[in-house]
């Protein structure tokens, strides 16, 4: 069976064009990169019904093809990127509105909706959703839900994976499963049996392994990337569209911000709060010649309530606002900036490249984290801003500006995101995500116990690591054609010297001697030649047989060491 | 890749932060729903032949000419980058390649030698004025402060003459001292530029624009968007300092009622939508004055299209996606036309000629029962008669 037979001729791809295109997410990747990964995916597909994309999934799993869900790749973690080629399941064609019911305050939805198409819905029926990301144009709800965040309205109410009720996926296996609380119309609910007998399956594996019912794991699937499974459908909280009042305030250093934002945070509980650096601000004058607030840390957001409690917490803040050395700004500004909490990327326009660095911190560290970011980043240019979360966290993303053209010194310079990422977690931050580069760190992002559970259910679901190969839980490297090469000549050079010099060290004559003579009478090639050979075999297996984690721990420090040398 | 350097266009591939915002507004992703065909993608296999990788072949010329330069990928652009001048850049490649699609190269031909995008001539620019060559044979090539520009769509295709009629007749209702440039009138030079050639822009904006300053005009007033933008963009004459005032119908019309010179009367109660023209509406911001006139009109309500204004979609025929691929343009315009069915109004009102002809194939394609106007035709209709507007025009 061919894969156009399952989901459609029109609806899969294997241009080399759409293979390369659908392989990029927001980040450019140093070439070196592909040593470690497949460049690009073997087919794109864009199923249009679960059923049909069911079917490609058994598909996969019975040709042992690696899966990747795919929204529309808007994120920068690698999270829906080709590890091992395979196929990519863009679910962009799938993006209805399945379900809205104001009294239950939830909308259940396909994934491939973006986040702006659903708000627009919502909006005009005086509702709006509690978090959405602030990539929110063109990101699906999928691809958020999938890999987790802070986003827009998480000030006040915490992250993504909170305003999640329900979702429906597809498992490794292909089976069908309902978690949590998916609101659906029965009448047009024409896949019910299946989900049945799905979560019949599910229920008794989760019982088997010692966890809760469909209905408390939720969080299987949500935040892990679609590594156990792809989803579907997803019911989401929705809330009451009220007054929005857009506030921004600058502060002349960090400390001043972080002690307004605190106190704002605890007494006012404002839907959105975020900050700029003042290294961010100074870089968006140059852009559009308005900015008034150049090289001063901002603090924008905005209050999303009734008309009463907005007008006495407008008070509140300008107080506070006040009392940290700030000024508060008049509405026209307050609205410019609530307008540009979508567009955080505006900066790249001084690259042109970026090599993002994305950190969740303590608030109160902010400061000390931020002052020692610019320190260790001195020689680079550098773009700083971040969003307010109501749990004394704050995710902050270091925007460094590069040149990807500059192949040596853009790939070199990779390194920064991850000493950056080492600086925060001295301060007691974690890495905002886990996606593909740091899987290493799944243990602290998603906690101890929680990622032991994700590892079980993982091995349960996908024994051959094809949905989403190498994310969250990282695995083996795919081998690019320089690192084998590496590989060998560094395997034969190893084994070549220590042919030579360690005899001689031991004054081992009768090896010299025979290492010196030839394998075979008529064919004059030394021994030594030929276990240098097999040393250089070696070479190739210790890097086809190396995970993500060994490679990139071996990688960053050459890096580091690389770039002390070229003096970035 | 060295046309890149030679446009100043080298970083562009590299500044675009992948955000996706191009793609979902793209009216062709949106038919054909493959990123090799939105913006974002065409940057990437941009960078894949910059890099090497990719090829600058028939394939890759033919998808830039899927494109309908509606502006809304540059609207929306996160880091800024003039994406549809980009594509017009690389199209100027393509046609230094050799690669233009045929019929492309047919806009060229045509233009070149006869002046307009239909192979027509200057003397079929004379059609429209029949049945009021009497009111209008004393505007031709008259000195006049004012000039209407009617376009190559206006002026050669005959479902659109009564554009150019009531723009007439709103003129001569509103006592503007007027003239008109008839079969002296040559194309704007818009399809060259979509067509990858720059050069000749330039050449036919200086055509027109030496007839306009010859008349002593101050004001153009224009039936087709594109042609403003496209001389506001290319003509050297307009760059520099030179009071030559260009608007759009919808402009100088919503001047004249604010002046108090045309007035409507009561229309039998009709419901309609305003379809914002992209350059209109994207380039020029003349949203509101179309609107305007459209509220000043009693007996007309007007509805909103979701999206509208800046956010407006495209019709599918800008950019000659109508003459590359008309099978997709149409189907473009099918989607629009879905936005207004889906209001209570009736009638669909515009200001482009190529939406009217667009929305009127969709029309025939889909089955929608809606009248398709420019909004010259239905000010134009609402006028009170001069003689029942008492002494003080009250």
């Amino acid at each position: 069976m061919r894969i156009g037979d399952i989901v459609g001729a029109d609806n899969v791809s294997t241009t080399h064009e759409t293979c390369m295109i659908y392989s990029k997410d927001v980040t450019s990747l140093p070439d070196i990169a592909y040593q470690i990964v497949s460049p690009k995916f073997d087919v794109v597909t864009q199923p249009v019904d679960v059923l049909s994309l069911q079917n490609l999934v058994w598909y996969a799993r019975d040709n042992k093809i690696p899966l990747v869900p795919r929204g529309n790749g808007t994120s920068g973690w690698g999270g829906s990127i080709p590890t091992r080629g395979g196929i990519c399941v863009s679910l962009s064609k799938m993006s209805a509105i399945l379900y809205f019911n104001e009294f239950e305050q939830a909308v259940t939805v396909e994934t491939g909706i973006t986040w702006r198409d659903l708000l627009s819905f919502l909006e005009r029926l005086g509702f709006t959703l509690p978090v959405y990301p602030s990539s929110a144009t063109a990101a699906t709800v999928g691809g958020f839900i999938a890999s987790g965040g802070l986003g827009i309205g998480s000030t006040r109410h915490g992250d993504i994976l909170k305003q999640v009720l329900g979702i429906e996926a597809i498992l490794p296996n292909g089976k069908i499963v309902r978690l949590g609380k998916v609101l659906l119309d029965p009448n047009s609910d024409y896949i019910q049996e299946k989900v049945e007998k799905g979560n019949e399956w599910l229920c008794q594996e989760l019982s088997d392994a010692g966890f809760g019912t469909p209905e408390q794991e939720t969080k299987l699937i949500t935040g892990t990337y679609g590594t156990l499974g792809i989803i579907t459908k997803v019911t989401l909280k929705t809330i009451p569209n009220l007054q929005l009042v857009p506030f921004a305030c600058t502060f002349d250093s960090m400390r001043d911000l972080v002690n307004a934002a605190t106190r704002i945070i605890s007494d006012v509980q404002p839907y959105f709060l975020r900050f700029l650096a003042d290294n961010y601000t100074s870089k968006l004058r140059a852009l559009d010649g308005i900015e008034l607030e150049s090289g001063k840390y901002v603090l924008t957001g905005a209050l999303l309530d009734t008309i009463y409690q907005n007008e006495d917490n407008v008070e509140i803040i300008q107080a506070y606002t006040t009392e940290a050395n700030g000024i508060r700004l008049d509405d026209n500004r307050a609205w410019f900036y609530w307008n540009e909490r979508l567009y955080p990327l505006r900066i790249k326009r001084h690259g042109p490249s970026l090599v993002p660095a994305e950190m969740l911190a303590p608030l109160k560290m902010l400061p000390d984290i931020l002052e020692e970011t610019k320190a260790e980043l001195r020689k680079s240019k550098v773009a700083i801003e971040g969003t307010l979360s109501n749990d004394g966290n704050t995710s902050f993303m270091v925007w460094i500006l590069d040149d990807e053209r500059k192949s040596l010194s853009f790939t070199v310079g990779w390194q920064r995101s991850f000493r950056i990422a080492a600086l925060a977690e001295r301060f007691g931050g974690l890495p905002y995500a886990v996606g593909l580069w740091n899987s290493r760190h799944g243990e602290k992002y998603y906690g101890s116990q929680s990622f032991q559970k994700l590892k079980i259910m993982k091995k349960r679901f996908d024994p051959e690591n094809l949905m989403n190969p190498m994310k969250v839980f990282g695995g083996r490297v795919t081998a690019g054609r320089e690192s084998m090469t590496i590989g060998f000549l560094v395997g034969f050079s190893i084994v070549l010297s220590a042919s030579w010099i360690g005899p001689r060290l031991f004054g081992w004559s009768w090896l010299i001697q025979l290492l010196n003579s030839n394998i075979l009478v008529l064919i004059p090639i030394p021994i030594s030649l030929v276990i240098s050979l097999l040393g250089g075999i070696a070479g190739i297996l210790v890097i086809r047989l190396m995970t993500l984690n060994q490679a990139l721990s071996i990688g960053i420090p050459i890096l580091r060491v690389l770039s002390k040398i070229l003096g970035r | 890749m060295d046309f890149l350097q030679r446009y100043g266009q080298e970083d562009e591939p590299y500044v675009c932060a992948s955000c996706g915002n191009c793609t979902l507004v793209c009216p062709v992703f949106r038919d054909l729903k493959w990123e090799s065909y939105g913006p974002r993608g065409k940057l990437h296999i941009v960078k894949s032949i910059i890099e090497g990788e990719g090829v600058f072949g028939e394939d890759f010329a033919n998808k830039i000419f899927l494109c309908n330069l509606c502006e809304h990928c540059t609207s929306v652009c996160t880091t800024g980058i003039s994406l549809d001048r980009f594509w017009e850049f690389t199209r100027a490649e393509v046609r230094d390649r050799g690669l233009l699609p045929e019929p492309a190269k047919f806009v060229l031909d045509s233009v070149k030698s006869k002046g307009d995008i239909m192979w027509m001539g200057s003397a079929d620019r004379l059609l429209w004025m029949e049945d009021i060559e009497e009111s209008v044979k004393n505007r031709v090539l008259k000195q006049a402060k004012v000039a209407y520009f009617l376009g190559c769509n206006v002026s050669l295709k005959s479902q659109l003459h009564d554009v150019a009629r009531s723009m007439v007749k709103i003129m001569e209702h509103a006592d503007v001292d007027y003239t008109l440039l008839a079969d002296k009138e040559t194309c704007c030079g818009a399809p060259l530029g979509w067509a990858g050639n720059f050069e000749g822009i330039n050449e036919m904006a200086e055509k027109n624009l030496e007839v306009i300053r010859n008349l002593g005009v101050e004001t153009v007033v224009f039936s087709c968007p594109s042609c403003i933008h496209t001389w506001s963009e290319y003509s050297m004459y307009l760059q520099e300092e030179n009071g030559l005032e260009l608007l759009t119908t919808s402009q100088f019309i919503n001047r004249l009622i604010r002046e108090g010179r045309l007035k409507f009367e009561e229309q039998p109660m009709v419901t309609v939508t305003y379809h914002d023209p992209c350059i209109a509406a994207r380039v020029l911001k003349a949203t509101e004055e179309p609107r305007e006139i459209i509220e000043d009109i009693p007996g007309i309500y007007k509805v909103e299209m979701t999206p509208s204004r800046q956010n407006t979609r495209c019709c599918g025929a800008h950019g000659l996606l109508n003459v590359v691929d008309p099978v997709l343009s149409s189907r473009i315009a099918e989607m629009r036309l879905r936005d207004a069915t889906v209001t209570p109004a009736s009638r669909i009102i515009t200001e482009c000629p190529r939406c009217i002809l667009a929305f009127d194939l969709a029309k025939f394609t889909t089955g929608y029962d809606m009248k398709v106007q420019d909004i010259t035709q239905i000010v134009a209709n609402s006028l009170l008669p001069k003689d029942s507007r008492g002494v003080n025009g009250q």
